[in-house]
């Protein structure tokens, strides 16, 4: 009987209709209107790749010792280094990161020993060249610099 | 007499949908043989997402192979990964550590909400309900967001490596878990309550796309599908991997195994999947996450094959090592590709509304299905 | 002037091109009202970016509609296949002809009202069979005749609803059937102790059906195989079955206020003491605090040329706020604010149904049609022509 009455007053579709109704408080709104406001990324977010330098010297932390290389699956890191003989220690010279053919894996940041190669939380990466995607050492190092929205 | 037959007069329609279609969940294409809307067998067409991930595996050692794993079934990544990591540590013989196997739990189980959440809203949406899909998206929101402050990234998440972890938990993780399993359960009762007893959604979903408990079994379905059928038979009761012994929590069953158990089944998954993250949150033992593994991951000679509860169903991994640092051969038994077969019998005599429904409650995606 | 003003042809003419020349405008604010209403449900936000808030996003929207490739299939029969959205667009826009706006803003009150505006939705629904056919597509044909279909079985429960709405009304003229409300003193769905809610309710669900709307929109559904008649429209025609989709719904919403909700009178229609709160105080209060969002909104875009159509919101509303407090001036309009007020309420129900129910399948929208709307529709006009019988 009382199954007959909820039929008859189609108290099914009241209930969904309150459900829809109530959701409907601007509080609840989860939009965020990108590009105005940008979301707030985690700290370990796996973005743009970067070259860490040392603060106080500007030195590159990188040592080449070319351990980010050969973890990334991709192969698409390339370390040249050259040997500075007054200090008998390897000296990084060119550092290519591919990042058209990256996927943000991470690998090289858990291998690299000295935390130079860090993924940071820029994920604004986008270029209007296929070689634009192609990072250089000094790309590296300042990061990507995405435009600045007026409105 | 010369007959003049038209289109209409025809018995039999090959109705083709194809693969760019809204409703078939990635780029799945389905040829229909119709009798005017009586669908009377269908085919599959896969492959439009074939990325040869297995002979990928060939080239690459373990660790790097890892990455590429969740872009398999890329809805529910962290469960790619824990099957993976799980058959290269059988395979190589390493034991995980307590705390790793209980924060992998979590977050497997996170994952199962997340990849439910999609299918509830795709599915929702595929039947003609548009706004539970932007509420199940936002509880997703939720999870993705404790991805990335655990792993760093939301979909594909890498966040299982051969031996344990790679990230010690974050400092607010158990109250991020809590908050949310608070938050979503309070959810979970307003999709019942705006789905679950509604008229049409039941005469949209009660009856249609019946796959009984004989022919699951025979088609090799798991799955949630194979609980809506009767079969109380879930991976992680019955072949308990990675420290599920320990946790309390019911396999839902339904009996007729049409959509609308599917469904009910998926809701009560939901539910318990909270269950499971609660108690692991709570017991959450400390110690090292990583096992001993050496830098350079040689496994010897010989294979391994590791099956786990994804949320589709059975996810396994064949891994055959040559003593190499490369895989001789690995092989994923994926769940969707497994499911996919039964769409033929689900379909039979269905109309071509129901179709939409059916592919929807088989709970596919195409990245698994081709790999 | 005087007599180019008594002429009686004046008020009608300039009536019909308002109408004409506004519909469009008002149709595609409908359209946008509609996605925003739908994103508020969705927890989501809608179209933003376009003016502010996205008010200019149906200037979008028809701008990109026209400059679209016309693009007509080579089998297609060319003359129907441009008549048929004209014959669509065509009826939904005669129906305006006799809906009362007020009391004294309509184009014609035709004796036989409401029998034109059911003619005029059959007629329509030939407009749909004839873009499906003239396609020279088997999905479009087909999508067609579902839809047609549709149409015309939910066109009867419709039907029934209006007659038992007639029989308390005693006329068949628009303007009679609002004036009988304000000499009964209720509105006809509550009338007849009640048992007129049963019609008043059929008439919305058959009225959602008869549009095509969700729940009931398998054959123009986004995720089937086929859309429907309108498969090989584009640009400015398909705009114009837009159009016309609109158009019937904002028809229907209206012949169901004016049939069941009182058309332009204000509620409470016979009780004097709440002439003032009511006709004065509520619409000021109204257009205010909407002037009053329209300043907030002006104060938060940050454009300069958003700022500016903000600002020219906010002097709007609160201008028409000023004049509902002028007698002479509210006498005129007053009728036309509730009778606006009143559909845009039953729009919002409409918009409010499409966001939260699945849709049906085909053959279960023709079992609710036939099993269940049809003959709850005819009792329900036996029981009100026999309590109308014994209490009259």
């Amino acid at each position: 009987m009382k199954q007959f009455l909820k039929t008859i007053f189609l108290v099914d579709l009241l209930q969904g209709l309150w459900v829809t109704f109530r959701n409907q408080k601007p509080s609840l709104i989860y939009t965020e209107q990108y590009p105005k406001e940008r979301p707030s990324v985690a700290e370990r977010y796996r973005g743009a790749p970067r070259l860490n330098v040392h603060p106080d010297t500007d030195e590159t932390l990188c040592i080449a010792c070319n351990l980010c290389a050969l973890a990334c699956p991709e192969e698409l890191i390339v370390v040249t280094a050259e040997r500075n003989e007054e200090t008998r220690r390897k000296e990084l010279t060119m550092f290519t990161y591919d990042t058209s053919r990256c996927m943000f894996c991470g690998l090289c940041e858990d291998a690299c020993p000295v935390d130079a190669l860090e993924l940071t939380q820029d994920f604004e990466l986008a270029s209007y060249t296929r070689e634009g995607a192609v990072w250089d050492r000094q790309m590296l190092e300042e990061g990507p610099l995405p435009t600045e929205y007026k409105h | 007499m010369a007959t003049h037959t038209t289109f209409l007069d025809t018995n039999e329609l090959v109705l083709n949908m194809g693969p760019q279609h809204p409703s078939t969940h990635g780029v799945l294409r389905v040829i229909l043989k119709l009798d005017g809307e009586r669908v009377l067998g269908t085919e599959c067409v896969i492959g439009y997402l074939h990325r040869g991930v297995e002979k990928i595996a060939e080239n690459r050692t373990y660790q790097q192979f890892a990455p590429y794993v969740d872009r398999m079934d890329y809805v529910a990544a962290v469960s790619n990964g824990l099957g993976y990591c799980l058959a290269a540590e059988v395979l190589g013989g390493i034991e995980v550590p307590e705390r790793a196997q209980c924060v992998r739990v979590i977050l497997t189980e996170l994952n199962r909400i997340a990849s439910h959440l999609l299918w509830l809203g795709t599915h929702a949406l595929d039947i003609g309900a548009m706004t539970p899909v932007f509420y199940c998206f936002r509880e997703r929101e939720e999870v993705l967001k404790i991805f990335e402050k655990y792993c760093g990234a939301r979909l594909t998440t890498h966040s299982f490596r051969i031996g344990g972890l790679q990230y010690e938990t974050y400092d607010n993780f158990e109250k991020d878990c809590h908050t949310f399993c608070d938050w979503f359960e309070k959810k979970v009762d307003e999709y019942e309550e705006l789905l679950t007893t509604n008229r049409i959604w039941v005469g949209r979903t009660k009856g249609v796309g019946i796959l009984d408990a004989e022919a699951c079994k025979a088609y090799g379905v798991t799955g949630p599908v194979l609980r809506a059928a009767g079969v109380e038979w879930d991976l992680r009761k019955a072949q308990p991997y990675c420290g599920y012994e320990k946790y309390d929590f019911d396999i839902p069953t339904c009996e007729n195994g049409d959509t609308y158990d599917r469904y009910l089944v998926r809701m009560a998954e939901f539910r318990q999947s909270a269950r499971i993250i609660r108690q692991a949150v709570d017991s959450l033992p400390s110690g090292p996450i990583k096992g001993k593994v050496s830098k350079v991951f040689k496994p010897p000679i010989g294979e391994a094959y590791v099956s786990i509860e994804a949320p589709k169903g059975e996810l396994g991994y064949y891994i055959v090592s040559d003593g190499s640092v490369q895989p001789y051969r690995l092989r994923v038994r994926p769940p969707s590709f497994v499911n996919l077969q039964a769409l033929d019998e689900m379909c039979r005599g269905a109309l071509i509304a129901d179709v939409v429904a059916i592919i929807g409650t088989i709970d596919i995606v195409l990245g698994e299905v081709d790999r | 002037m005087e007599e180019i003003l008594n002429n009686p042809y004046v008020f009608p003419v300039i009536a019909t091109m308002l109408i004409i020349a506004l519909f469009p405008l008002v149709a595609g604010y409908i359209v946008l009202a509609e996605r925003k209403v739908l994103a508020d449900f969705q927890v989501r936000l809608g179209p933003m970016r376009v003016g502010p808030y996205g008010f200019l996003q149906p200037l979008a929207d028809a701008v990109k509609l026209l400059l679209k490739e016309d693009i007509i299939p080579a089998a297609a029969d060319s003359w129907i296949f441009w008549g048929a959205p004209v014959l669509s667009t065509f009826t939904a826009l005669t129906a305006f002809a006799v809906m009362p706006f007020s009391d004294r803003f309509y184009v014609a009150d035709v004796n036989i009202g409401i029998l034109f505006i059911l003619a005029m939705s059959s007629i329509g629904i030939l407009g749909l069979i004839l873009g499906g056919w003239s396609s020279n597509s088997k999905y479009s044909l087909l999508g067609a005749l579902r839809s047609a279909a549709q149409m015309v079985s939910y066109e009867v429960p419709l039907g029934f609803a209006v007659v038992t709405a007639l029989m308390v009304a005693e006329t068949l003229s628009m303007q009679g059937i609002v004036q009988t409300q304000y000499d009964k003193g209720i509105w006809i769905a509550f009338s007849n102790y009640g048992l007129m809610l049963v019609p008043t309710a059929l008439f919305v669900i058959a009225g959602v059906a008869e549009t095509n709307r969700a729940p009931f929109d398998l054959p123009e559904a986004e995720s089937e195989i086929v859309a429907g008649f309108h498969t090989e429209y584009s640009g400015f025609r398909f705009a114009l079955y837009f159009l016309a989709e609109y158009a019937s719904i904002f028809v229907l919403c209206g012949v169901a206020v004016t049939v069941f909700f009182g058309g332009w009178l204000r509620p409470f229609a016979n009780v004097g003491f709440l002439e003032v709160p009511l006709n004065v105080i509520f619409p000021i209060l109204l257009f205010l605090l909407i002037g009053g969002g329209c300043g907030i909104g002006t104060m938060r875009v940050s454009l300069a040329y958003e700022k500016g159509i903000m600002a020219v919101l906010t002097l709007g509303m609160l201008l028409v706020a000023a004049l509902f407090a002028i007698p002479a001036v509210n006498v005129l309009i007053i009728g036309f604010f509730w009778f606006l007020f009143k559909v845009l309420i039953l729009v919002y129900m409409f918009i409010w149904i499409r966001g939260t129910f699945p849709r049906f399948r085909y053959d279960q929208l023709m079992d609710v049609g036939w099993r269940y709307l049809i003959p709850i529709s005819m009792g329900s006009l036996i029981v009100n022509g026999v309590v109308l019988l014994l209490t009259s």
